[in-house]
This record gives structure tokens, C-alpha cells and sequence, in this order.
């Protein structure tokens, strides 16, 4: 039974819900468009944390961000996981549902975490197939996220965004687009993250996410502990006068600041979508 | 290049068993190959070793960060994911700790905390309805079993465990909660659920006993038997009552006969 029809999600910034907020957004709802969560953190059976998302739908516009159905795996995709989804996504129809390319098990045993597919014809045909699956499955169609990735595969010949919008083009799925994520790739890659976001189709990204990342060596980790940077804000102001303004999560899942945080970040991500709707006025 | 499917399962032999031959050979022959490789199992095992220490909050803050990541990196071994769904990931952790021979306290403690974590999200349990307790109280108490609720948990341990979990609740340190008196007593508990939050009530030997057994499917009528034979004047009616109020009750069976059983529930 769903709580009630479909909010849209507007053009502006939400923020991702974490258990860890649940009782400062109940007694005092904060000034955010809307909230994205985690599918599989509500997988129980009953209990507070699907009422508590009750409440919260009622006041917020909601989005689902699924980390464990491993799109790109080819394992059989997981039945009882997909059953679960779209028993939790009838019963709050969320505004967007989403997942991302990448793979996290073989052969029964998950890793639970995002990893990179190579991008080849095989793994195109293979990950469309599954997406329509899915899609056919839920009666919704889903949003892709692009990820980080941590390795390059020798035989990857099409460029990540190129098999991004391909995937678009086949599946009818849409884009999540994570800045931080391009940014990091960029970074840890040597790659120019505007000739990725300019072959990224237009039409296709309806939703944008930020977050912080950590250093690790030479590395830049996405562990969305951190506030956005700088840099990734740059990233964002060049993307919304590209793609227009968007819907904008920011997110945070580890190293958990007060609320309040999170939503100054989302006043500062309103403040730029603000800028760009003034500017089409 | 190997199929999708072969270089999936190169990088997971990679990951577990240490065997990188397969997947560095289809990765950028850059030099990067293995320090990749040694990035993804830091960060993969990180993500179990977190979920451990949301599931055991008490335990991971008894033992500290250094054992328990420890010990948490031998469950992943043992005990691989293999599910998108993170939530049953812990089950295990207190036969391996049993299996172990850890201290007794960590055994006793991952029960406790496992409880906790699947009562926390158990499907949400009702009141018994008015009709429900009529015919608890007017049927023949040797033909009434009853039905618990998945909210509510019988457990039982060869020492007051729950001091210890309380005393980490709350802001009190490691130290100072193993320096608690933890006599060899028998100790029975309710893990329960009440406006959401998880609840454990500590209960007298004889109504843990009790309770278990109608847990068990003992009838109404035997369980009032063995409380009478175990302490004259028990009184009954304080038993049911605790049950009530933590609506461990999920509805009752009234037996017709030896081969019929009527639910209400």
C-alpha cells in the first residue's frame, strides 16, 4: 500500500537521510526540497525505521539510492532483493529510483561495494539487458549513476560517458549524475571531467549528487565524509548551466557531521540552482 | 580480454585469495595493477568491518577498535557476504565467537546484540484485541498455548549479561564495565520492542523458565503448574502482565481436541 502519490522532486537541493539525523529531522524538519535513502536500510520486516520513513514522506519529497542490487554482475540478478525493492518502492513511491554501474558480487559471494565493469560491447548489451529487467520488473524506470573507480581495465575502449549515454539510448533509463565522482576519476586518472560531462546527453541527467572525498596516498577516495570541495563546487556551477538546473543531493555517509551541516550545504547548492534560474528569467 | 564474467571472477580471486595473476593481466600495464587491488580490499574489508561495529555497537566499544577489527576481518573469512542486503551480514558472529573459545562475556554479549538487531526491525506486532483476551481468559487453560511476536525474545545466560550491555549504553568506559560484579547466576531476559526502541527486561529465573516454556508451545495450564510447584502463591496473573505490556503476545491457540487446534490470532 503506498503512503500517498508521488511528490515530484523539485529543481533544488535535498539531502541524504541517514539514521543517524532521524530524531533532530523529526523534531524540527529542516528547510530542504527533499531527501534521498538507502532501499536496503529499510529491508526489515517492521519497526521504527520504516516508520520514522513514513513521517519523513510525509513531509519531504523522497528518493531511493540503491548500493546492493550489482547491476553489472553476471550472477542471475537477486530475486528476493529485487522483490524487496519493489515492495518498498510501491509502498513510498518515491520520485526516483536509482542504482549504479558497476558490479559488487560473482558467483553468490557479494563484496558490497561499487566495481568499475570494463566498458566493452559485452558488458553494454549486458548491463542493458539487465536494467531492462529491472525496469520492467519495478514498472519505473531508474536513474544510473556513474561511479568511481580505483583501476583502469586494459580492454575498456569506450569512453565511460560514451557507454553511459549508449545505455541511455538503449535501456530508456536516466542519469544520476555524480559530480564528486566525475571529479575524482579526473583527478586520480589525469582525465578532463568537462569532456566527460559534454558527452554526457542532456536530457538524460535528472538528478545530481556531491559529496567530499579523502586522500589516501595519491589517491582521491569518494567516502562522502567530507564537505564538498571546491573544486567539485566549480564542477557543479560549469554543470547546471550545462544540464540546467537540477534536483541536487548532497551526500554524506561517513564521518556524520550535526544535521545542520548538511543542510548549509544544501543552501549553498540552492544558492548556485537559484543563480541559474535567475539567469533564465 | 576475458569475457565479463571470467574477469569478475579473477578479481574475486584476487580479493580472497590472494591471487592476482588473473586480474592484474587484464588491468592497464601501468604499474598500478596491485596497489589498485590492495586499495579495493582495504576499502572492502573496511565496509564489512563497519557493519560489524553497527550491528555489535556494545561489544566493538568493550574490545576496542584493535580487537575487534581484528575479529571482524576473521568473520569476513568465515563468513562471506553473500547478499546485497546488509542487515543478516552479523549473524554468525556469535557461534564463531563461541567456536573461538572467547571470553564468555563477548559470547554472551553477540547474542544479546543479535537479538537487539533483529528485534529492532522485526514485522511490527499488534496488541492482543479484546476478542483475543476474552478467549485467553474463558477457554480451559490446558487446551491455551500461545503465540509470541518476532518483537520479543527469550534469552538466557550463566551471568547478569544485560549490566554490562546497560552500563555501555551509556557514558560509562570500557574499564569501569568489565570492573562489574558478574556473579555465576542465572539469567533470563525479554528482548522486546516498545515505541521502536529495543528494550531489555531482566527476569526472575522462575518466570524466564516459565515464559520459554510457553514460548515453546506449553500449555497455559501446564506452565501454572510448574510455577506452583516451584513457589507456592506465584502469582500468575504478574507473569501475564509482563508479557502483555512488552505485546510479546501475538495471539492464542485454543486446542478442540487431540487432533483439532483453533487459532485465534
Amino acid at each position: 500500500m503506498s503512503v500517498q502519490h508521488p511528490a515530484p522532486i523539485p529543481a533544488q537541493a535535498g539531502i541524504g537521510l541517514r539514521a543517524h539525523h532521524f530524531r533532530e529531522i523529526l523534531d524540527a524538519p529542516p528547510p530542504v526540497a527533499w531527501m534521498e535513502t538507502h532501499p536496503e536500510n529499510y529491508f526489515g520486516e517492521g519497526g521504527a525505521p520504516l516508520r520514522i520513513l513514513e513521517r519523513i514522506r510525509a513531509c519531504y519529497p523522497l528518493s531511493f539510492h540503491g548500493v546492493g542490487l550489482s547491476l553489472g554482475s553476471t550472477d542471475p540478478i537477486d530475486q528476493v532483493h529485487l522483490h524487496k525493492l519493489k515492495a518498498l518502492f510501491d509502498r513510498f513511491e518515491p520520485a526516483f529510483v536509482s542504482e549504479h554501474l558497476s558490479w559488487c558480487s560473482v558467483s553468490g559471494r557479494f563484496f558490497n561495494d561499487l566495481l568499475p565493469l570494463p566498458y566493452t560491447e559485452e558488458s553494454l548489451d549486458h548491463v542493458c539487458a539487465r536494467i531492462d529487467e529491472v525496469q520492467t520488473f519495478l514498472k519505473r524506470p531508474m536513474l544510473i549513476e556513474n561511479i568511481t573507480r580505483y583501476l583502469t581495465w586494459q580492454d575498456s575502449p569506450i569512453p565511460e560517458s560514451s557507454f553511459m549515454a549508449e545505455t541511455v539510448k538503449r535501456s530508456g533509463c536516466g542519469i544520476l549524475l555524480d559530480l564528486n565522482n566525475v571529479y575524482v576519476n579526473a583527478v586520480n586518472f589525469g582525465l578532463d571531467p568537462l569532456e566527460f560531462l559534454g558527452a554526457i546527453p542532456v536530457e538524460a541527467v535528472q538528478e545530481i549528487h556531491l559529496a567530499g572525498f579523502d586522500r589516501f596516498g595519491s589517491m582521491l577516495i569518494d567516502t562522502h565524509g567530507q564537505p564538498v570541495y571546491p573544486e567539485v563546487w566549480s564542477l557543479y556551477e560549469w554543470a547546471i548551466h550545462h544540464f540546467g538546473p537540477r534536483p541536487t543531493l548532497i551526500e554524506w555517509d561517513t564521518n556524520l557531521p550535526p544535521l545542520s551541516v548538511l543542510v548549509e550545504q544544501a543552501a549553498q547548492a540552492d544558492a548556485i540552482l537559484g543563480g541559474c534560474h535567475a539567469e533564465a528569467v | 580480454m576475458p569475457r565479463l564474467c571470467d574477469l569478475q571472477q579473477a578479481f574475486s580471486k584476487s580479493i580472497i585469495e590472494g591471487n592476482h595473476a588473473a586480474v592484474t593481466a587484464a588491468m592497464a600495464a601501468d604499474g598500478s595493477a596491485l596497489r589498485s587491488i590492495a586499495l579495493y580490499r582495504r576499502l572492502i574489508r573496511n565496509n564489512f568491518v563497519q557493519v560489524l561495529k553497527i550491528t555489535y555497537p556494545v561489544l566493538h566499544r568493550l574490545v576496542g577498535d584493535g580487537y575487534f577489527g581484528v575479529l571482524a576481518r576473521g568473520y569476513l573469512k568465515h563468513h562471506p557476504s553473500t547478499s546485497g542486503d546488509l542487515f543478516l551480514y552479523g549473524r554468525h558472529l556469535p557461534a564463531l565467537l563461541q567456536r573461538l573459545d572467547a571470553p564468555p562475556l563477548l559470547v554472551a554479549l553477540a547474542r544479546l546484540e543479535w537479538a537487539c538487531h533483529e528485534v529492532y526491525q522485526a514485522a511490527d506486532s499488534a496488541p492482543l484485541s479484546p476478542d483475543q483476551l476474552h478467549a485467553m481468559l474463558s477457554a480451559d487453560p490446558s487446551r491455551i498455548t500461545l503465540q509470541f511476536h518476532q518483537t520479543a525474545r527469550f534469552l538466557s545466560f550463566p551471568f547478569p549479561v544485560h549490566r554490562v550491555w546497560l552500563a555501555l549504553q551509556a557514558d560509562v568506559s570500557p574499564d569501569a564495565a568489565l570492573d562489574l560484579p558478574l556473579p555465576e547466576e542465572q539469567t533470563g531476559l525479554i528482548v522486546a520492542r516498545s515505541g521502536g526502541a529495543v528494550q531489555v527486561i531482566p527476569l526472575a529465573w522462575l518466570d524466564y523458565r516459565l515464559l520459554e516454556a510457553l514460548s515453546r508451545g506449553a500449555t497455559v495450564a501446564s506452565i501454572e503448574r510448574l510455577a506452583r510447584d516451584a513457589e507456592s502463591g506465584f502469582d500468575f496473573t504478574r507473569l501475564m502482565t509482563t508479557l502483555l505490556n512488552v505485546q510479546a503476545i501475538a495471539g492464542i491457540s485454543v486446542k478442540e481436541d487431540l487432533w483439532h487446534t483453533a487459532t485465534v490470532s
